[in-house]
Parts: structure tokens; sequence; C-alpha cells
């Protein structure tokens, strides 16, 4: 079965509320860093922007879940299986 | 870092993530040569902070074109199966090419689709007949009054592009839209303004599947990647509301100048 017009209008709008969390934090964060010269702020504020693609594939397969578009999902997971094998490798160095 | 280097670092974000938001590409591509070369940043710390900025970009430009419904979900999803295992694997493949090797294979391909996308800048893959139906990867673009219907082709073409795409993303700081839009516009029969949208909506977890390596190396310069990507993030927002102003034609061309001059320079570099 195959996600609804209306489900994928909802799934962007979701996407962009995670979109836009992710940035303005990020940005705050940044900015902050850079203008007190503190390297807290400006760590958590990469770590946070790295993160936000992740986050955006996340809330797109449980979209695609939600709406029992099963294939699109398995794709999702596929997709996020890889960040995370990226995440591992690193974490291992 | 002295505040002149910040404020260049945040000029130079801001150029790279405005032409890359118009063209779908991350601005890597002029990003890692004028950090390294202008600005004398090591090139692993200058891949890093690209990387990070292809991410600021890609989020930036997604929430403006996610709105205006530029982006085809489904196909960026399907294409970034490929880009990120690519992206993954990038690092494993560069112990199998040298450095100017790549530069060579690189810079002749993106040259070469220059010229094919100049030659072709005139011809529109959208139909205009609404009621053909799109496919399950398809879709629907309305440009002011007109709507229009495109349909994919040649999917394993764009599977391999995106794969490629991905490699050359993990070993070069890119995004890979360089190489993802051209192929997706030439030979796939998507519109111009669906490539890129789609493209830098795709850019981001491509970068992600490679740059928490460079982080754990620790190639990740904390005051350069930030001041890079917050210049980044306006120059991509306008970028995006920019390129919706323009022709698609116009946007062809531009793609193929850059084309051209990024081919041509990567060569002449390995030379």
């Amino acid at each position: 079965m195959s996600s609804s017009p209306a489900g994928l209008a909802r799934l962007e709008d979701a996407i962009e509320v995670a979109l836009k969390g992710g940035l303005a934090l990020s940005t705050l964060l940044l900015l902050s860093g850079l203008l007190l010269g503190a390297s807290g702020p400006l760590r958590w504020g990469i770590l946070l922007l790295m993160l936000t693609p992740v986050a955006r594939v996340l809330v797109v397969a449980v979209g695609l879940a939600l709406e029992r578009d099963w294939v699109f999902t398995l794709i999702c997971l596929f997709v996020l299986g890889v960040l995370a094998s990226g995440m591992w490798v690193a974490v291992r160095r | 870092m002295p505040v002149h280097h910040a404020l260049i670092y945040l000029v130079t974000g801001a150029f790279t993530g405005l032409v890359g938001a118009m063209l779908g590409i991350g601005g890597g591509v002029f990003l890692v040569p004028i950090l390294t070369l202008s600005l004398h940043v090591p090139i692993r710390a200058a891949v890093a902070a690209s990387l990070i900025s292809v991410i600021a970009t890609a989020t930036a430009t997604s929430t403006v074109n996610l709105e205006r419904g530029l982006v085809n979900m489904r196909l960026a999803m399907a294409l970034e199966m490929a880009t990120s295992v690519g992206g993954l694997g990038g690092g494993v493949a560069a112990s199998l090419f040298t450095t100017q090797q790549l530069f060579v294979i690189f810079g002749a391909t993106l040259a070469v689709m220059g010229v094919v996308m100049a030659m072709r800048s005139k011809r529109r893959n959208v139909i205009a007949d609404v009621s053909v139906a799109p496919g399950v990867l398809g879709g629907r673009l309305q440009e002011g009054e007109t709507g229009y219907v495109y349909r994919v082709r040649r999917l394993p073409l764009a599977l391999a592009a995106s794969l490629v795409a991905g490699a050359i993303s993990g070993l070069l700081g890119l995004g890979g839209g360089i190489v993802k839009v051209p192929v997706l516009n030439t030979f796939c029969g998507i519109p111009i303004r669906v490539a890129a949208a789609t493209s830098a909506f795709m850019i981001g977890v491509t970068a992600a599947a490679s740059v928490f390596i460079y982080y754990a190396r620790g190639d990740v310069v904390l005051p350069v990647a930030a001041a890079v990507a917050l210049g980044a993030l306006p120059g991509s927002l306008a970028g995006a509301r920019l390129s919706q102003r323009v022709e698609a034609r116009a946007l062809k061309i531009l793609m193929a100048v850059v084309l051209l001059i990024v081919g041509g320079r990567m060569a002449w570099e390995a030379l």
C-alpha cells in the first residue's frame, strides 16, 4: 500500500518542523559560541547540525510506517542503518 | 580566531550556500578549493567543514523547497539508499585511486556533463498534459498558472549516479549534487527545479554518512566549521528563494558553467 497525498503533505509538515527546529537551535548555539569564543556551544551546535539529517530520516520512517507505506519505510530504515554504521565506525575510532 | 578571519569564512559560506542552494548542490565544489587554496585550511579540515556546511545548506534549502512542493520525496528516499552507501564507501575506495587519478576522472566527467547540459538547455522534461499519470516516482509541478507532469526515466542510471555522487561526497567533502543534478535532469526526465530541490533534500543525508567519521578523527576545526555553516544558512535561504524567480533555462546554463569551471579546474590541478 502506498501513502495518500494528504498523508504525504502531513509528513512534509513534520519534516519541516524537524529541520527548522534543528536549524534554529544549532544557529543559536553556533552564534553564541563564536561571539563568546566558547568551544562548548560550538561543539554542541555542530553536533546538532550533524544530527539533523539523521533526525529527518527518522521522522520520514515513522511517518511512512504510520501511513503503512511499507516499501518506503524499509527504504528509510536501510538509510538509517547506513547512517548508524557511519556513526558506529566513528565511535569505535 | 581573529574577527576578520571569521568574517571571511562567513562570507565564503554565504556565497557557496547561495550558488549551492540555487543548483541543488551543497556548494562544497567551491568551498573546498577556496578553503584550501586561498585560506590555507588543511585539506581534511576543509573537507570536514564543507560536509557540515553541506548539511546546513541542505537543511535550510529544504525548508523552503518543501513548502513549494518541489521536493520529490519518494525519489529522494530511493536514491538516498545509493548515496548513503556511496558516502560510507567513499573512504574505502579512496585507497584504490591516487588523488590525482580521482581529480582527472572527476574533472573530465564534470566537463563532459557541462557540455551535454549546455547543448540540451533548451529541451524541457515536463509534459504539459496534466492527465498523464506520473508513475510511482514521478510527480507534478506547478509553474505559475501552468501545471506539468514528469515521469522518471532510467532509474538504474539515477541510482548509479547517486552511488558515485555519494562516494565522491565522502572522498572530497561535497554534497554530490554536482553529479546527481545534471544526470537527473539530462538523462532521467526530471525538471531542473525538481532535480535541484530533490538533490538538496538528499545531500544532507549523504554528508551525514561520512561526517561523523571526520568528526571522530578530529578533523572538525570548530570555529572554521561554525563560521562557514553560519554563513551558508542565510546564503542558501536566499539562493532557494532566488532560484524560483530564475528561468529553468538560465538555471541549466548556470549549472553548465559551474560544471565546466569546476571540472576544468580539477583536471588542471591534477596535471
